[in-house]
């Protein structure tokens, strides 16, 4: 009868326990906050000293900050010290650069015939102060329908905004 | 002959005074009072503060509002007048003495397509108008005109604040 009870403390206490062990590391460990990241986002505006305007790279969401990382560079900056962060939509030329020129030369204007072909982007826009106080800007150009996540998750963080996200409406049967 | 050379002196002597006096009093003369001498605020200014675009009642995309703040920074730097290029909120920028002020207001803007640029030629260019205000230390205005910027035939229509920075630049390097 005792070996039954000791038995049973035995197998019962990690149980009764567990929930309690899991919600007190919980607490003493804060839930980091799910990282948003998109690969070959431009950076049209904004590098600073580090990165150069036009380059291309990975923007994400690490920790409360948005990183922007080239093979050579990163710069970051804390959600908090985002003054405003908007999206937009706009459309992009499939063809470019040295490539766009060569299509000027195809005669019975089938240059302008290629021009017609575009694609629909996503502009995300940030305002923010740097340690110093001074008034900064950067704009990324991201893939249709990349930005939002990102605005989501910053504004999350503390970033402000004037135009918060549209919730989506519930499905109604 | 000896009639000759005198007439000669005559007439040369009060050419080379002439020239004498205004080479002497020229450069006097342009230092004239602090109010209206280029030269003399050209001396008055090291350093120049740039203020985030005022929209006014104009709607324009948040992505234009920050490229032409940008591209206004990276052009007056580039021109080399300053030996500070502040930002807006800068708490550097309280100790310069000497620093102008440039503030810009949007008086109307036109987004194009770069679509249509470029299959019509005619059509979808980019337009952008704003007023400039550049102001000294003191407030007394320097420079208060309108600006426009364009991107007509060829690129992206962000390329209108690459235009319309670059003349401010040019404006700025004229005038200060």
């Amino acid at each position: 009868m005792r070996a039954r009870g000791l038995f049973l403390l035995a197998v019962g206490a990690p149980l009764m326990l567990f929930p309690v062990l899991a919600r007190s590391q919980a607490a003493v460990t804060p839930q980091a906050a799910p990282s948003v990241v998109q690969t070959d986002v431009k950076l049209v505006i904004g590098g600073g000293e580090k990165i150069k305007n036009g380059s291309h790279g990975t923007l994400s969401v690490v920790g409360s900050s948005l990183q922007f990382a080239t093979g050579k560079a990163k710069v970051e900056l804390e959600a908090p010290s985002i003054l405003e962060i908007s999206t937009n939509e706009d459309s992009r030329q499939d063809i470019t650069g040295a490539a766009h020129f060569a299509t000027m030369a195809i005669p019975y204007g089938g240059g302008r015939f290629l021009s017609l072909f575009s694609h629909k982007v996503d502009v995300l826009t940030v305002e923010f102060r740097s340690v110093n106080g001074g008034y900064h800007g950067a704009i990324f150009v991201l893939a249709q329908g990349q930005a939002a996540p990102f605005k989501k998750q910053l504004v999350a963080l503390g970033a402000k905004t004037s135009a918060p996200l549209a919730e989506p409406a519930p499905a109604t049967k | 002959m000896k009639r000759h050379t005198r007439a000669a002196v005559s007439v040369v002597s009060p050419i080379v005074l002439a020239c004498a006096l205004v080479l002497t009093v020229g450069p006097l003369w342009g230092q004239t009072g602090p109010g209206d001498s280029k030269s003399a605020q050209k001396l008055s200014a090291s350093a120049i503060q740039i203020e985030p675009m005022d929209p006014g009642d104009v709607p324009i995309p948040p992505e234009f509002r920050m490229a032409i703040y940008e591209d206004l920074i990276a052009q007056i730097t580039k021109t080399g007048k300053f030996q500070h290029v502040y930002r807006s909120g800068d708490h550097d920028a309280a100790s310069a003495s000497d620093m102008v002020t440039l503030r810009t207001t949007v008086r109307s803007f036109t987004k194009g397509s770069q679509k249509k640029r470029e299959v019509t030629t005619v059509t979808g260019s980019t337009k952008m108008t704003l007023n400039v205000h550049i102001t000294d230390h003191a407030g007394q205005t320097l420079v208060d005109r309108d600006v426009q910027g364009k991107v007509r035939f060829l690129g992206e229509n962000l390329r209108a604040t690459y235009d319309f920075s670059k003349k401010v630049a040019k404006i700025v390097q004229d005038t200060i």
